[in-house]
C-alpha cells in the first residue's frame, strides 16, 4: 500500500458525557437551561401570533373574538410570561454580543468605549425599534 | 442524519438571522398584538380594517413571514442542541427531525395564512 492510499489513524476519544450536576446543579447550568427555555416560549409566542393572523384572515368577527379571548386572565398571563422570556433572550443576546464587539473573539480591535456601553448600546437600539413598531401598531405612525 | 449534518451551515445562518430578528421585532409584536391590543391600550391602531391593511400590504406580508419563520428556525436549532446536551447523541435524530419539522410546519403555516389575507 502506498503512503498516499493509507488512511489517517483515527484519534480515540472518550464518549461525550454531561458534567457533574448538569443541568440544575450549578447556577451557570441553570442560566444555560433558562436561556434554552426561551426558545420554547418564543415558539409559543410565534404560535399565538400565527393564531392572530389566522383570525385576521377569517374576518372582523373572528378578529374581535380573538382579542376577547386574549384579554382573558389566563391568556394575558401566558402572553406576559412569553414576553418576559423573550426579553431575557434579548438581554442575554446583547450581553454576549458585547464580548464580540469588544474583540474578545477574533482579531477585531477593542472599541474605545467601556464594556458596559457595548452591552447597553444594542439594547438601546432594540428599544428604539420596538418603540417605532409599537407606534405603527398603535396607529400613531402611518 | 447525514443530510442534517451536511446542511449545518444553513441551520447556522437561519439560527443567527432568527436571533437578530427576534431581538429586533418579537418583543414589540408580542406586546402590541397579544397584550396591549386585547387590553384596549392601543386598540384603535389595530381595529380590524387597519390590522388587515397592515398585514395584507406586500411589505407587511414579507415582514410577517420572515419574522415568524426565522424566529421559529432559530428556536428549533437552539432546542435541537439543548436536547443533545440533556439526552446525549442517541437522541440526535429525534431532536433534529422534531425541532426542524416543527419549524418547517410553522414556516408553511405562516406562508399559507399570510397568503390568504
Amino acid at each position: 500500500m502506498s503512503a498516499h492510499a493509507a488512511s489517517a489513524p483515527k484519534t480515540r476519544t472518550a464518549p461525550a458525557r454531561a458534567p457533574a450536576g448538569f443541568p440544575m446543579g450549578f447556577y451557570r447550568y441553570r442560566n444555560y437551561v433558562l436561556f434554552a427555555a426561551t426558545s420554547l416560549f418564543m415558539m409559543l409566542g410565534c404560535a399565538m401570533l400565527l393564531d392572530a393572523i389566522h383570525a385576521l384572515g377569517q374576518g372582523e368577527a373572528a378578529w374581535l373574538a380573538f382579542q376577547a379571548r386574549m384579554a382573558r386572565p389566563y391568556y394575558l398571563a401566558t402572553s406576559s410570561v412569553v414576553l418576559l422570556f423573550t426579553l431575557y433572550f434579548v438581554i442575554r443576546f446583547a450581553w454576549v454580543g458585547r464580548k464580540i464587539a469588544a474583540g474578545r473573539i477574533g482579531p477585531i480591535p477593542r472599541p474605545p468605549v467601556p464594556m458596559f456601553v457595548t452591552g447597553v448600546a444594542p439594547i438601546g437600539g432594540f428599544l428604539t425599534l420596538w418603540l417605532i413598531l409599537l407606534l405603527i401598531l398603535g396607529g400613531f405612525l402611518p | 442524519m447525514k443530510l442534517i449534518h451536511r446542511l449545518e451551515p444553513l441551520w447556522w445562518i437561519l439560527f443567527g438571522a432568527g436571533g437578530f430578528t427576534a431581538c429586533f421585532f418579537l418583543p414589540a409584536l408580542i406586546l402590541g398584538v397579544l397584550i396591549l391590543t386585547p387590553l384596549h391600550v392601543i386598540a384603535q391602531g389595530l381595529v380590524y380594517w387597519r390590522a388587515h391593511e397592515l398585514a395584507a400590504h406586500p411589505l407587511g406580508r414579507i415582514f410577517l413571514v420572515s419574522v415568524l419563520s426565522l424566529v421559529l428556525w432559530h428556536c428549533a436549532h437552539h432546542l435541537r442542541h439543548f436536547a443533545l446536551d440533556v439526552f446525549g447523541h442517541k437522541a440526535a435524530p429525534a431532536a433534529a427531525f422534531m425541532s426542524y419539522g416543527l419549524a418547517l410546519a410553522g414556516t408553511i403555516t405562516a406562508f399559507v395564512l399570510v397568503s390568504a389575507l
